[in-house]
Formats: structure tokens, sequence, C-alpha cells
């Protein structure tokens, strides 16, 4: 390999995780921390680099058997996602080296940091990944190391349920991938990505459904999505951050893989978009209703990623429709959506860990007040929050208003069925601006019921400002949240994208540099005319809150986060789909005289009682019957073996 | 640049098109609006507003017919339908309909964006645009269109009177269609508008001329089934 | 090297927020002042709104003990949002702006910005009708969303393209509204002024009642001069709804090539100068006379209708929407 920064940034992360293996003790988990650190830095800067280099790598490295062989390959696609992954690594390794000391024993510390390092190793490889062969086998590699990582506190129960959940979703997806790639090496006898532009329009939409199905099971798109709110909250707060930033990421990279190599077709967009639009809506529907603040940032991930797969979606349209701006700008979009994502969200889940972490609670309910203990958590927080809700001039809103800037473009579109795509881009248009304003809502609430107000219980009053190290490793993803929103314009014309301001872009970004300068000195001249009106002198006047005539304010009074979506919960009734079920027991025989009773309102999981569970009980029934195969005498198995004989000797006869 | 004018046919074609949505939005509020009254006089505009769009089309076309079809239906369905009902209104007492079967408005809102829609792909594959030019087609579609929201109305509003005025959009529909597609003969037209008086007559003589009491035309109602129940007054 | 739009552009940044931030409170109180005449009463003057303001001015602020410095910040940083946003919708004349603003998409979200902050304020003092107010605001605000964006991309369906500056340029170039389509979306526009403002019949502006009240409720906890600019804010961002509801449908002395006569009168003759300051100062009244009718019409649509139960505005909105649908349907199709 003749590329020195990322050989050595691998080699440091496998160091790195054969240490932390190896020696059990606090100062080899921080060198080990320490190392991914060196590693994420050392490998952005190559990302960087490759991107604006625009170069392109082929290693071809180890075969073991002629078509099984690791390879591997970098373009500029990877390089982005090698970047993202590498710029998120970078906040959480600071992050998880005064994170991880809260376990008790040193061996599942030292397990942890070395589970770690092996998944972001797995994920790196991934994305490095040139045929199908070494994509899965890292794929694996990356699914088995998170299922450690999510049963990590295998004491819990609700761990064993996330585990199970995950473990078939991430096996269901294994499934379709890998039925996708042998196909892919049946037509073309190798399992070279470069194959799939060599495929039959036909076995190209297999493929592609196939694949599709795969990638959005592992990147959590409605109805796929169960095993997320799951597995999220389940697994350490360090641990949600890479995998709601990083590895859905890696399940769209895959996506974007196949579809950079083949010529779509129109349905391929419509059905990429229809499920991007029904993720986003969704997913921030139901991450409004939930109280757990991890699983609701789970649960706005999914929407996320429906976002993610909103801009392919386009990019697939556009594509077809042979508008290569609009298609290049929708692209841009879904590509830094994903880098924005990955980002705001790692921040926030790490903000959230830190929150949990002091309080002992992840129900918003006991929460409340923290901005009084935690400054600083509060102010990272609160960007990761400003991010997400897409507000100007940081990078969430940068991605939405260039996906918002394709739609509004859509009247280019011409041809035959340009009429019901328009229409289908206004309905789909409709749910991502609803999305995208039911997003700021749920923001103002986790943020506001956090960190606002009084203290509703005393773990809450409890809690104090974590250490530096942990600051500083959110205060990493935080700054690029800023940064990479005010230069964003500048940043896609650094890196070739034909997306920018000026000329030579093919479609224009507002440049956010601009708005937020003007934003900054329009706040300071408001506050410099503002600032010596008023009574000079004296002291802030500060008075209790106004309490309708109540003395002390309790916090009981405030608002409670259920009360909170109340209005948005009836509104959006039907999609929720509660139900009340009440039972009464009565003293007497003519059912007279009532003794208790309970009354409960509860909501329907819908897809995990209408889809998940049917299928499970299905497969159940199905695996009793074949279980009842099985009887354990050795005459039965012979006559097993005799069958398929003859079943296969007549099938090879009659049909082959 | 258009160049301004009021016979311009590029702006009586535009104006046309502003009532065209118009005419929808009546329809949408027909299926909404819960104040009796309110639903007596959004359907006079309506009216009004397909009186409006037959004179244009005169304007634009110049068939005679097209007047005529503006003239009747002002004072049919502008004047005098509205004033039977009216009376009809102020005896029965009820002045709202709060009951809905099926569908609530909201959701029926959204099947009737997906109704313009499916009218819209059926034509297309029926008729051709190219055949009839845009606006006719265009008025073709909101025609049907509000053809399938009156009966919408009919089936998920519960009050007679509403039912009714229900079934008056479903005609003022087949006008609409009938201008922009059949040109439909002037006199079958005079017939329909006769029909509807007679049935609004018939619906005034039930409530107030033969029997003056609310009590005994509720049971008339029941006996031909068309009433839903004591419940629902 | 300064060039001629760079002039033009600066010029138009001290300008346009300036005429803005002076005419906005005056658009209050004649709203009010309609509003009391239909009632038959006599109303407030017309500068009422001017002498609240420098009242709250000079008073102290009271902050209770549990807020924090979201309090503090979001009165400071949502009016100079909506000054930032003023850039976005010329009232007066037309500049040459860089790329970016005038951006329709990004004026959306500087309003939530402002919404942003204004329910976050509203939740930190920990009352329980600041977290009222907000939970209400924020819910309804994304409900009128989509209606509120599909209604923009019907205008940038209709004249092709994403800023507002560009847009205005193009309806104020022609006399009647370039199509029937923009008449429509004026009607989805004033809708999206009702709500965004808190009017009759989605909030009633005019009580402190918490059966009622939306946006009054978040800012109880405002005093003194933080208040004066929450109202000022609110005010503004009245204003430039009215203003880009007004340059689309009536641009009528809205200066669209004025810049470069301007800048050119700076440089040249006193003469020219003199020209295009009056051409300014015509532009400038025109826009007063027009926002004012607008006011007026506003305040008597306030006037016809009773505030709607919380529950019931859904279904408004949805009629909304159903418009707004339809129109941009219309615009596809026909």
């Amino acid at each position: 390999m003749s590329e020195p920064l990322l050989t050595g940034g691998l080699a440091l992360l496998l160091l790195g995780t054969a240490l932390s293996f190896l020696y059990r003790s606090k100062n080899c988990r921080t060198v080990s921390l320490g190392l991914t650190f060196l590693s994420s830095g050392l490998l952005s800067a190559f990302a960087a680099g490759m991107l604006y280099g625009g170069r392109e790598v082929l290693i071809e490295s180890y075969s073991f058997l002629s078509p099984l062989e690791f390879s591997f390959f970098i373009d500029r696609l990877s390089a982005g996602f090698v970047l993202l992954i590498s710029l998120v690594t970078l906040g959480v390794s600071l992050y998880s080296i005064k994170y991880v000391e809260d376990e008790k024993s040193e061996g599942r510390k030292s397990l942890h940091v070395a589970l770690m390092n092996l998944f972001i190793f797995s994920m790196l490889l991934v994305v490095l990944s040139a045929n199908g062969f070494s994509f899965l086998f890292f794929w694996e590699l990356m699914s088995i190391s998170s299922l450690f990582l999510v049963i990590y506190e295998y004491e819990k129960p609700e761990s064993g349920k996330a585990a199970l959940f995950y473990f078939i979703m991430t096996s269901l997806s294994t499934v379709f991938l890998f039925s996708a790639f042998i196909g892919l090496y049946t037509r073309t006898g190798s399992f070279d990505f470069r194959g799939f532009g060599l495929l039959s329009p036909e076995a190209l939409s297999w493929t592609f459904l196939s694949l599709f199905f795969g990638f959005a099971i592992k990147a959590g798109a409605v109805p796929f999505h169960k095993w997320l709110p799951y597995a999220h909250p389940a697994s350490p707060s360090n641990i949600s951050a890479l995998m709601s930033g990083v590895m859905l990421k890696v399940a769209i990279y895959g996506l974007l893989r196949f579809l950079l190599a083949v010529e779509p077709e129109l349905w391929w967009g419509v059905l990429v978009l229809a499920f991007g639009s029904f993720s986003a809506l969704l997913g921030v529907v139901y991450a409004l209703k939930e109280n757990d603040i991890k699983r609701m940032l789970a649960y706005s991930s999914i929407e996320n990623v429906g976002l993610i797969l909103i801009g392919i979606g386009l990019y697939l349209i556009f594509r077809v429709s042979g508008l290569a701006g609009l298609a290049g700008l929708s692209l841009a979009a879904a590509g830094f959506h994903c880098l924005n994502h990955a980002l705001f969200k790692s921040l926030l889940f790490m903000a959230a860990g830190s929150v949990v972490h002091e309080t002992g609670t992840r129900n918003l309910e006991d929460l409340g007040g923290l901005v009084k203990h935690m400054p600083q958590t509060a102010l990272l927080f609160l960007i990761g929050s400003v991010s997400i809700a897409a507000l100007p001039p940081m990078n969430g809103f940068v991605s939405e208003l260039m996906l918002f800037q394709a739609f509004f473009s859509s009247s280019a579109l011409a041809g035959a069925e340009a009429p019901f795509l328009k229409v289908l881009l206004v309905l789909s248009l409709s749910a991502f601006a609803l999305t995208s304003a039911l997003a700021a809502t749920l923001f103002v609430k986790v943020f506001g019921i956090t960190f606002l107000a009084k203290p509703r219980t005393e773990g809450a009053e409890r809690a104090r400002e974590v250490p530096k190290l942990m600051l500083l490793g959110q205060a990493i993803p935080a700054a690029l949240c800023i940064l990479t929103g005010l230069f964003s314009a500048r940043l896609f014309t650094l890196f070739g994208l034909p997306v920018g301001f000026g000329s030579g872009a093919e479609a224009e970004v507002p440049d956010m540099l601009f708005v937020g300068g003007i934003l900054m000195v329009t706040y300071l001249l408001v506050w410099l005319s503002v600032r010596n009106f008023g009574p000079s002198s004296g002291p802030r006047v500060c008075k209790e809150t106004w309490g309708c005539g109540g003395l002390a304010q309790h916090p009981s009074m405030e608002y409670s986060p259920a009360g909170f979506s109340e209005p948005l919960v009836v509104i959006f009734k039907k999609i929720y789909r509660t139900q009340l079920s009440s039972s009464r027991s009565f003293a007497d025989s003519q059912d007279c005289v009532f003794e208790h009773g309970t009354a409960e309102i509860r909501l329907i999981k819908f897809f995990e009682e209408y889809l998940y569970l049917p299928v499970a009980q299905a497969v159940d029934r199905v695996s009793m019957k074949v279980a009842g195969l099985q009887n354990g005498r050795l005459d039965t198995y012979v006559l097993y073996v005799f069958l398929a004989v003859i079943a296969l000797m007549g099938f090879t006869r009659w049909f082959a | 640049m258009i160049t301004p004018g009021f016979t311009d046919p590029l702006f009586l074609e535009g104006a046309v098109r502003i009532l065209f949505v118009f005419v929808l939005v009546t329809a949408a509020l027909v299926i909404s609006v819960r104040n009796l009254a309110s639903l007596l006089t959004t359907y006079t505009v309506q009216s009004l507003l397909l009186t409006l769009i037959a004179g244009l089309l005169y304007l634009i076309e110049g068939s005679p017919v097209l007047l005529a079809i503006s003239v009747l239906t002002l004072v049919s369905k502008v004047l005098l339908i509205p004033f039977f009902i009216n009376r009809v209104e102020a005896k029965i007492k009820i002045s709202r309909d709060m009951k809905f079967n099926y569908l609530e408005p909201t959701s029926s809102l959204l099947v009737s964006i997906g109704l313009v829609l499916l009218v819209y792909v059926f034509l297309s594959g029926f008729v051709g645009e190219l055949a009839l030019g845009r606006l006719f087609f265009f008025g073709a579609v909101i025609g049907l269109s509000l053809t399938l929201m009156g009966m919408l109305v009919m089936f998920s509003r519960r009050k007679v009177i509403t039912k009714v005025l229900g079934y008056l959009t479903m005609e003022n529909g087949v006008l609409l269609f009938g201008i922009f597609v059949t040109e439909l003969p002037f006199i079958i037209e005079v017939l329909i508008v006769i029909d509807l008086i007679i049935i609004v007559l018939l619906t005034t003589i039930f409530a107030v001329g033969m029997d003056s009491t609310i009590e005994e035309y509720r049971q008339k109602l029941q006996r031909l089934h068309i009433w839903p129940g004591r419940e629902y007054l | 090297m300064i060039l001629n739009s760079d002039i033009s552009f600066i010029l138009f940044c001290l300008l346009n927020p300036g005429f803005v931030l002076l005419i906005s409170p005056l658009y209050m109180s004649l709203i009010k002042k309609v509003k009391a005449a239909a009632q038959g009463r006599k109303g407030p003057r017309l500068l009422q709104s001017y002498y609240d303001l420098r009242k709250l001015l000079h008073r102290e602020v009271v902050y209770s003990p549990t807020s924090s410095g979201i309090m503090r910040v979001t009165p400071y940083l949502n009016l100079a949002v909506l000054l930032l946003a003023s850039l976005f919708v010329p009232v007066i004349f037309i500049p040459e702006a860089p790329a970016g603003i005038g951006n329709i998409i990004v004026f959306i979200y500087l309003l939530a910005i402002e919404r942003f902050f204004t329910a976050l304020s509203g939740l930190d003092a920990g009352s329980p009708f600041g977290g009222m107010g907000s939970s209400r605001a924020m819910s309804l605000a994304a409900v009128i969303e989509p209606t509120m964006v599909i209604a923009f991309a019907a205008l940038a369906y209709v004249l092709k393209t994403v800023d507002l500056h560009e847009m205005f340029a193009i309806t104020s170039a022609s006399a009647i509204p370039v199509s029937p389509t923009l008449v429509l979306v004026s009607i989805s526009l004033f809708i999206i002024i009702i709500v965004e403002t808190g009017r009759l019949p989605v909030d009633n502006p005019a009580t402190h009642l918490e059966l009622t009240m939306i946006n009054e409720a978040m800012i109880l906890e405002q005093s003194g001069k933080n208040l004066a600019l929450i109202e000022l804010t609110h005010s503004v961002k009245q204003t430039l709804l009215m203003a880009v509801l007004i340059n689309i449908l009536v641009p009528v002395g809205l200066s669209g090539g004025f810049s470069g006569g301007l800048t050119g009168g700076l440089s040249g003759g006193s003469n020219l100068a003199n020209l295009a300051v009056s051409g300014l100062l015509g532009s400038a009244l025109a826009f007063l006379v027009k926002a004012g009718l607008l006011a007026v019409i506003i305040g008597l649509f306030e006037s016809s209708l009773s505030k709607m139960r919380l529950f019931r505005l859904p279904a408004f909105y949805m009629m909304a929407f159903f418009f707004s649908a339809l129109t941009i349907l219309m615009e596809v199709f026909a």
C-alpha cells in the first residue's frame, strides 16, 4: 500500500484494538482510545486529501480462494464516507476515555474499548471494499461487533430483547445483500462492484430490490425500523453515537455505491422517494410521543435516514429525467445530510449520555433544570438541537435547504410522466415540510424539558457537569456542525462538487457565511442600541415566576413532556392508534358494588403488532414443524438422505 | 408579457381557472362546514361561480347556449333553490350538522385531493387532453371531481338537508362537466333543473307545507327511510 | 473596488430594515383601530404602538430565578433574525443582492428561528402558561408548515426562481398578475399571514385567557425592554409577510430598475440623484398605502370571525392545504 496516512491510520486502530484486548488496565484503555483519536485524525486528513485531489486508488490485496479475495478501492464516494466515519470517531474516542470508566469490572471496560475499535475498523473497511466478498466480510464483522456492544449490559432484560431484534433484522439484511452479491457473481463471474454495470436491465432491477431492502433494513427505514429504538437505548451512549451516526450511513453508502455504478430506472427513484417520505414523517411523529431521551433520538435517526433517502430518490428521478444539475444537487444534499446527521446525532447521543450518566434516568419526565448544573452540556446539546432542527446557518439547515431547492425546481421536469412525477414530488414535499417543522417541535420539547425550568426529581437536582475530556469530545462535532454550516458553499466548491455559489456551479446554494455574518452584525447592532435603555443603575431584578397567585412554584406545575406533545398526539391520533382497555370487578353478584378495576390507554405498536409479530409467529410455527422432523434417530436421517437423492435424480432428469 | 385587457381570451381563461379552484374549494367547504346556514351560502356561492364560468365561456366561445345556461343557473340555483332551502332550515330549527359517517372532514379533504388526481388519470386515459384543449380538459376534470365530492358529501354527512346539498353539488358537477365536454343539449339541462326544483319543493312541502310540525315530518321521512332516526336530530 | 451593485446593496441594507422597523408598529395599531371600529369602539390612537414601545423600553427587566440565558438572549436574537429576514423582502427597491439573500427557503427558516427560540423562552421560566404556549405554538406551526411550503413552492413553480428578489422583479415588470395561479397563491399567503401572526380565528392577540392564548402565553414572563423587543419583532414579522403578499399581487410602485439610476445618480449629477430620491420616496409611500389597505382588510377579516377551538384548527389548516395543493395541481395540469 502506498498510502502512508491510510495504512498508518488503520494500523493504529488495529494496534489499539489488540492493546485493549490483551491488557486490562486503565492506562492501556486510555492509550488505546488515544490511538483511535490519532488514527481518526490521520484518516480524516487522508480522506480530505482524497476528496480535494479527486484521485482514485485501487488496492488488490489478499486472495485466498480464486473468487474470494479482499480488494479495496478508494474514490471520492468512499473517501467522503471515510471522512464521515473518522470525524465522528474523533469526538467519540475522546468522549469514551472517561465514559467507559463508569463500568465496574476491568475486563468489561477493556472489552468495551476493544470492541468499539474493532467496530470502527470494520466500518472503515466496509466503506473501502471494492468487491462483494470483502464488503460482506467486514459488514458481518461490523454487525457482530456492534451486536456484542448492544448486549453489553446483558443483565438488563431490555438488552436481551434489543439484541434479539437487532440480531434478527441485521441477519435479514445480510440475507438480502448476500443474495444480491451471489446474483452478481453468477452473472458476471466476479464479486467486483464494477460488474454491476454489466448486468442486464432485468437482473439489475432484481439486484436493486434486493440491495435496497438489505440496506433499508440496516439503515432503519420504515417499516424495517423497529430494531433501532430498541438497540440504541440499550447500548452505551458512545456506541449509540457510533451506531446512529455512522453505521446507518454505511448502509446508505452501500446503496449509493450501487446506484452510482449503474443506469437506474424511474421506478427505483419513486420507490426510494416513497420509502424516504414515509420514514421521515413516521420517524419524527413517533419520536414526538417518546419520553425516553435515547429512544427519541433513535426515532429521530429514522427520520433523518428518511431525509437522506428522499435526497437519493430525487437524485434518481432527476437523473432518469435527464436533469443533471438537479440530480447533482439532490445527491450532494443526500451526501451532505449523511455527514451532518453523523455529526449532530453523535453530538446529541453523547450529550444525552452525559445527562443519563449524571442523573441516572433516561425518562424526560424526571429531568429538567439541567442548564443550571450542566451549562456546557446544555450549550452543546443546544447546538446539536439547533442543527438538527435545521435552523440557519447550521449544517442541518444547508442540507435541507438543498433538498427544498431541488423540490422547488422540479417544474423543470418534462416528458410523458412529468405531471405525475410533479404531483408525487408535491406530496413528498408536503411530507418533507411537515417532517422538518415537527423536528423543530421535537427538539424544542427535548431541550426545553431536559435543560430548562426546574428539576423535576432529585436525580436531576444532583447532576453535576461532566469531566472536561467528555465535553471536549462533544465540542469537536459541535464545532464541526457550525463550521460545515457556515462554510458549506465553500466546501462544496473546494471539493469540486457541481454545487456552490458563483460561476461554475450548476446549482446555486446560498452562502451561509454571509447570512451568518449579517446575523452576527444585526445582533450586535440590536444589542448595542437597546443596551442603554431602561433604568441604568441598580441590580437586576429577580422575581419568582408568576404562579397565578400561588407563592412558591413547584416543579410539578411545569408543563410535562407528555403534555407538551399532547396537541400533536391529538392531531395525529390516526397514526398513533391508541387502545383503551379496562377491567372491573364487583363485590356482589348483581354487578352493583364496585370493588376494583383497572383502566389503561395504551399505544399500539403498529408495526410490531401487525407486521413483526405475525411474521415471527409464522416463522415459529414453521420451525416447530421442521423441528418435528428431527427425532434424533439415525434411521430417519438415512431415510431423509435417501429421499433427497431420489428427488435430486428426478429433478436432474426432468427439469435440468 | 400579457397585455392588460378584459376581453383578452388569455385573461378570460385565467379567470376561468381561478374560478375552477374556487368551485372545488366550495365543494370542500360543503364537505367540512358544520353550520347549516353557511352550508347553504356555500352552495349559493358555488352556483354563482358556475354562472360566472358559463358567462366567461360565453365571452370566449360566443355560443348563446352558454349564456342561456348561465342565466338559467342564476335564476334556479342562485335564487330559487337557496330560497326554498332557507325556508326549510328556518322551519326545522336545527342549525348545525356535527355528525360524520366514515370520514372526518380532515381526511375527506385528503381523499378529495386524491379524487382530483384519480379523475385526472382516468380522463387522460379516456379522452386525452389534446382532443379537448387544456382548459376544457381541466374543466372536465373539475366537473367530474365535483360530482364525486358531492357523492362523498352524501355518504359522509348525516342530516338530510346536508345530503340534499350534496346532491345539488353533484348536479353542479354534472353541469360543469356538461359545459366543458359533451355540449349537453340545453333542453336536458332545463329538465334537470326542473327536476331539482321539484325535489327541493318536495322537501319544502314535507317540511312546511302539508305538516306544520316537525315531528310529523320526521315520521313521514322515517316511513320513507330517508331520515336516519331521532337520535341525530 | 466598490461596484455600483455593492453601493446599491449597502444602501438597501440600511434602508430596507430601517423602513420596515419604522413602519411596522403602525400596522399593529391600525388593525386594532379597525377592529375597534367594527365593534363600535373608538380604539387606540394610530401611534399608540410607538408610545407603548417607548414606555416598555424604559422599564426595568424582571427575570425569574428559574430562567436561564435563553430568556436573556431570545429578545435580541429574534429581532436580529427578523431584521436579517427583512433583507429578503424588498419593500422600496430591488437591489442586486449577493447569492443567498432573497432565497425563499432561508426566509422561511429565519422565521423558524424566531419561533424556536420564542418557544424555548416560553419553557424557560417554568411557568405552566409558558409551556402551554410553546407546546401549542410549535404544534400548530408544524401543522401549517406544509401549506406554507406548498404556497411558496407554487410561487417558485410559476416564477421559475427560488429568489424573492427575482420574483418581485418579475411580478413588478408586468401590469396584471403573470399567471392566474398567483392570484390563488395570494389567498394562501393571506391565510399564512393570519396564522403566522397569531390572529383570529387561530389565536386571539387581544386576550390573556388561558383557553385561547397561544402566542401571548409564551411571552407572559417577558418584561421591560425585552418585551418591547419581542413586540417589535412580532410587528416586523407581520409587515414582512404582508410585504411578500403585496409584492406578489400588486407590486405597483416597487422600483425594480431603480438601483441603477440611483447609483448613477449618487456618482453623477445631482439632478439624477434628486430624481432617484423622489422615486424612492414614491415607492415608500406606495408601500405604506398598500400595506395600510391590507392591514384594514386583515382587521375586517378578524372582526368577522370568532376564535376557533384549538382542535378544530387542523381542519382549518387542512382547508388551507387543500387550497394550496389545488393551486399547484392547477399549475401542473392546466
